[in-house]
């Protein structure tokens, strides 16, 4: 029993305590858009948030705090996506774009926010496990060996899934501007 | 028009994708709120933060607990066996039967049942310890259960009740694990009442007790806002 004492001393832990906050604080917004990124709809962003964050704050003692946390937070983000479908038992259809619809006329938007609704409508048309590919490499960022890395998928597999879901993205942005053309 | 004629150039338009609009207030106060509750929860539960972060030696002891523990079912099994076979004697009240069920009985294992009742101390630890892990458990879900009522009311734009919820926050809960996102909503809700003078009373209260919160800059300016809204 001594030997737990010494595992666990209040001073860092609670140091330890404050920088996962502070981490998870400075990704929150992160967190938020990619979570809206890969489909959870508007109502169940800030439950699974907080999933996320149950994830971080339980690994976060083993964590590499040396590299970039955001691939990280995505891998964790995804993964907690795809069980709340499977908890689920259907595709849930994002209502993003409908929401925005509601909110502001089409006259009214601005072009930059009228291309972020675009983007993410045309991401709703990529199955999941593509998109994940799509938003990680293209959106974030992150070289496609840590894509790779992250959603446990080959180097291969992860170029195929990117290449892949690009061509969807496009075909959907096509279609998409179309409909608003009209 | 202009964005139907860069239509096909998916890379302009997923440039605009790329941007990460802050959160509303409001989501963020919640969340950071919800885990620090996480946090706090977690210190209330010393044991489980430790076997959560144990090595893999200690494994051992685990095996070595889990086979005590075992053995001692086995014997307060065996007794039990033991005692339904003997003859009881007349004179032993039920309630000196009970503590004899303890595992620590193998010795007396053949012995009719003239047991002693377990000492006091032993029977008056046990409901001591689960008091005191389960209190700070209830006591963080009641501070969380009435700051989000307190938020429910301020995103409906009831700022009185929300008010009065942030009051009575403060009442029961003065140096609580949300005083933060408490002080916070304080002073949103009366910057949205249109009560100026005390919203920037408020924000000075909360800029001093919280002064590197993250909060603090978009409270400045909701309290400037609410000062051109209401001067």
């Amino acid at each position: 029993m001594g030997q737990l004492r010494q595992v666990r001393s209040v001073a860092p832990t609670d140091d330890a305590e404050t920088t996962c906050l502070g981490a998870y604080e400075r990704e929150l917004d992160y967190l938020l858009v990619t979570l809206r990124r890969l489909s959870a709809s508007p109502s169940d962003v800030e439950d699974l948030a907080q999933e996320v964050f149950l994830v971080l704050h339980r690994n976060w003692s083993t964590l590499d705090r040396t590299r970039p946390l955001r691939p990280y937070i995505f891998g964790v983000a995804f993964r907690i996506v795809c069980a709340h479908r499977r908890r689920r038992g259907r595709e849930v259809p994002s209502a993003y774009m409908e929401a925005e619809d509601q909110a502001t006329g089409p006259e009214g938007l601005l072009q930059s926010k009228e291309s972020v609704e675009l983007v993410m409508a045309a991401l709703d048309t990529v199955p999941l496990q593509r998109r994940a590919v799509v938003i990680m490499h293209d959106l974030d960022g992150v070289p496609i060996v840590e894509v790779a890395a992250r959603l446990s998928l080959t180097r291969f597999g992860a170029y195929a899934r990117l290449r892949k879901a690009r061509g969807e993205m496009a075909s959907a942005l096509r279609r998409l501007l179309g409909e608003r053309g009209r | 028009m202009r964005l139907h004629a860069r239509a096909l150039d998916l890379e302009a338009v997923m440039e605009s994708g790329r941007e990460v609009p802050p959160a509303p207030d409001l989501v963020r106060a919640r969340l950071l709120a919800r885990a620090r509750a996480v946090v706090a929860t977690a210190d209330a539960k010393p044991p489980l933060a430790v076997m959560a972060v144990m090595r893999p030696a200690t494994r051992e002891w685990r095996i070595a607990v889990a086979a005590a523990v075992t053995l001692a079912l086995a014997a307060a099994g065996a007794t039990a066996a033991l005692r339904a076979r003997a003859p009881r004697s007349p004179e032993v009240d039920p309630t000196a039967r009970r503590s004899s069920e303890a595992p620590r009985v193998p010795a007396s294992a053949s012995q009719p049942p003239t047991e002693k009742p377990a000492p006091p101390s032993a029977s008056r630890s046990r409901p001591t310890r689960l008091h005191r892990s389960v209190f700070p458990q209830e006591s963080y879900a009641a501070e969380l259960g009435l700051l989000q009522r307190a938020q429910s009311d301020y995103a409906s734009h009831d700022f009185p009740d929300a008010l009065v919820l942030v009051g009575e926050h403060a009442r029961r809960f003065p140096n609580g694990r949300m005083a933060e996102e408490r002080d916070a909503l304080r002073v949103r809700s009366l910057a949205n009442m249109g009560r100026g003078d005390e919203a920037r009373h408020a924000l000075a209260d909360f800029a001093k007790h919280f002064p590197h919160s993250a909060l603090l800059p978009r409270l400045r300016q909701s309290a400037h806002a609410s000062e051109d809204y209401f001067p």
